[in-house]
């Protein structure tokens, strides 16, 4: 049985809102003035927010977890509170061990210290000895690849450079708990990929990780398990597929909800159809909601018209996790076009093979009018894995999976001699 | 030192970091390297740009100390007895240029801070505490001078007398701990204490001893006045300094003022510390 390392026990955090800034001045004047407001019942209306609300989980050593969650579900007050910046309203928070945390750009770096100086403040800051110190600095400038700025004030630093040298300070230190909140994506693609290669070695290492970001890809890459938090609750925890798939079908829910109210404003209330589900089958038409790249895919739209309108499009987009637009398919460019009949029916684009990269990816689906301007209604299928790929860090590896042969020729004389493949294409296995 | 209305607890970390310290005092203790640092920060960003660079240390108290002495001997004199004017309000006006400085930056210290404190944990005091140690640094220097000057001047030197001067240097900087907690917490709540602050550090100057001597304090005033615990500490100063003599009761006043300023001082920043990463 491990450690366990942080423990969250019913937490809750409360924020004031507006709080009591209201100068004496104004509260005089106010008073003075009289009317049904004197400013002392304004310090009355002051209004609150649960930040966090009963929030308890737990994290064993060496596991990492994923926060997610929309923008003020409370996973920056989690990490804060972690990092002991900022104390519960109440319940009870245990961590043990170093920690170290990564909380937005360039914290903890004094814009007018040069990079070295920042390292060493940093380093004290998060409590190691000067002997230690110097021991890690020169890993943590190789890490950060500032070596020609690292006599130059941070405050002349890109967004990317401070990302790097905060990175590379952060996990140098060999904390035994590392937060990382959402910082990464500002450092470019090859640094991304360093600090997952980074994150991992860690983890093996260890070091407990809480790992907080918008590009579910990353998620994936790092965290066994994640934890869904909305409105300072959790929703719920389990295997990180999972709960990405729980946060995404909200979101998509909550997306279709705007939109059908949006549809409703424009047209005063009549729909001309909906989107009843999308399904990515196999040939045969099952939902293994696995595929390999080289199988051929059915994505099959399911609608229901309420009332003949003519003709019209759809347009069917494959979208990766971390929100990259894979391919679009549109009927109107590819010279298809269909009418739409009162009552249910369905479109479907067959393709051969798939050829998607190994990961996860999902569809969108749309009805659009003749002169495809005008969306009808909107649908998603449910998340499906392209196989052929551990989960690692995706980005590098492109979207698409061509059917491929690879040939070899070589003019060279001596080849010619050595094997008398001349002309001859070499293929691969 | 938990907020009014929290039930929370915080359980005790491990002691590796900065950040497992088990009470207040090894908290302070383990952060020692970090106080070293972030002084040092303050000392190097002060003169990074800035042609005299450390020489300032010494240019404002002897420009304040040039001017007064033009004013307290040419047109106003002020009775000094033997000792020159200029030695008499340069003893002084060091220390109380210690005073004034380090209250102003502590005031800023915390507030000038907020990027670091809503997002990395550490022992908050750093911050007030190591304004208050990069102008130490100023006072030394300036103290150095001070030696120069009595020579200049001819005033006899009681070494024996410096002997005193790390005790009531203690006790000066026991008093401006105390309020420098306090305004520094202070003025994240309410930006006031810092105009607040400007206008009773001015008051402050002149109802203590700098420019001119106790002597000149009506002899019925003289206990109200002595409450100023900075008067207390001035007087000792010249005491040891200037006339080689022990410094007199007033001090054990000004001793126990700064204790009392101290402790309050501490017991409210720690009371409100926890609030500033929430305050925006």
């Amino acid at each position: 049985m491990k450690n366990t390392v942080i423990r969250f026990e019913r937490v809750s955090k409360q924020y004031r809102l507006g709080l009591s800034r209201t100068s004496l001045l104004k509260t005089f004047s106010h008073t003075i003035r009289g009317g049904y407001k004197s400013g002392g019942h304004e310090s009355a209306r002051r209004e609150v927010l649960w930040a966090l609300r009963e929030v308890s989980f737990e994290l064993p050593q060496g596991e990492s977890l994923a926060l997610i969650g929309r923008n003020g579900a409370g996973k920056s007050t989690t990490l804060k509170l972690l990092a002991n910046i900022t104390r519960p309203t109440s319940g009870q928070i245990d961590v043990r061990g170093r920690l170290s945390a990564l909380i937005e750009l360039g914290s903890g770096f004094h814009p007018d210290l040069t990079g070295r100086e920042n390292i060493h403040l940093n380093g004290t800051i998060l409590g190691l000895s000067r002997s230690e110190l110097q021991d890690r600095f020169d890993e943590i400038v190789a890490f950060s690849e500032l070596e020609r700025f690292i006599e130059t004030p941070v405050k002349r630093y890109s967004s990317g450079m401070l990302v790097r040298l905060g990175f590379a300070v952060a996990s140098c230190i060999e904390p035994d708990i590392l937060l990382v909140d959402e910082v990464l994506a500002v450092g470019d693609a090859s640094f991304r990929q360093k600090c997952l290669t980074r994150i991992q070695a860690l983890l093996r290492d260890g070091t407990s990780i809480i790992f907080v970001s918008h590009n579910l890809f990353m998620v994936q890459a790092v965290c066994a398990s994640a934890l869904y938090l909305e409105h300072g609750e959790v929703k719920c925890r389990g295997q990180t597929t999972d709960v990405i798939a729980a946060y995404e079908r909200d979101l998509h829910e909550e997306q279709a909800r705007k939109l059908e109210s949006l549809w409703f404003e424009q047209n005063e209330g009549v729909i001309e159809a909906q989107i009843t589900g999308v399904e990515v089958l196999d040939t045969n038409g099952l939902k293994p909601g696995e595929f390999c790249s080289d199988q051929s895919v059915e994505i099959r739209v399911h609608y229901k018209a309420y009332r003949s309108s003519g003709k019209a499009n759809a347009a069917v987009r494959i979208i990766r996790s971390d929100g990259l637009t894979s391919c679009i398919m549109r009927t109107r460019f590819d010279d298809v076009s269909f009418v739409l009949q009162q009552g249910d029916g369905t479109i479907s684009v067959i393709l051969e093979p798939l050829q998607l990269v190994g990961g996860t990816y999902h569809v969108e689906a749309r009805l659009l009018d003749e002169l495809n301007t005008t969306i009808l209604a909107t649908g998603w299928s449910e998340w499906f894995y392209v196989s052929g790929s551990a989960p690692s860090y995706e980005e590098q590896r492109g979207v698409f999976e061509p059917r491929r042969r690879w040939e070899h020729h070589s003019l060279s004389p001596h080849a010619i001699r050595a094997d008398k493949t001349e002309g001859q294409p070499f293929i691969l296995p | 030192m938990e907020s009014t209305e929290s039930t929370a607890s915080r359980m005790v970390r491990d002691t590796r970091g900065i950040l497992g310290m088990k009470d207040q005092v090894s908290h302070l203790i383990g952060a020692r390297d970090l106080l070293w640092a972030w002084t040092g920060r303050i000392i190097r960003a002060r003169y990074q740009q800035s042609v005299l660079g450390g020489l300032w240390m010494i240019v404002q108290p002897l420009a304040v100390v040039a001017l007064f002495s033009v004013i307290f001997t040419l047109f106003v004199p002020v009775d000094t007895g033997d000792m020159p004017y200029p030695v008499f309000s340069y003893a002084a006006m060091v220390p109380w240029l210690l005073f004034a400085s380090s209250l102003g930056d502590m005031t800023e210290s915390v507030v000038g801070n907020m990027n670091l404190i809503t997002k990395i944990y550490f022992p908050r005091e750093i911050l007030p505490l190591s304004a208050m140690l990069a102008r130490l640094v100023d006072y030394f220097v300036a103290f150095g001078l001070l030696a120069v000057l009595m020579l200049l001047f001819r005033v006899p030197i009681f070494l024996l007398g410096w002997l005193f001067l790390p005790i009531i240097l203690a006790i000066q900087l026991t008093l401006i701990v105390g309020l420098g907690l306090a305004l520094s917490a202070a003025n994240v709540f309410y930006r006031d204490v810092r105009s607040l602050l400007t206008l009773g550090i001015q008051l402050w100057f002149y109802a203590s001893p700098i420019i001119y001597p106790v002597s000149m304090v009506p002899e019925r005033l003289r206990p109200y006045y002595y409450l100023n615990p900075m008067a207390g500490i001035l007087e000792a100063y010249r005491a040891v300094i200037l006339n080689g003599t022990l410094p007199d009761s007033s001090i054990f006043l000004s001793a126990v003022v700064a204790v009392l300023v101290f402790a309050f001082g501490y017991w409210f920043f720690r009371r409100v510390e926890f609030q500033f990463a929430d305050i925006v």
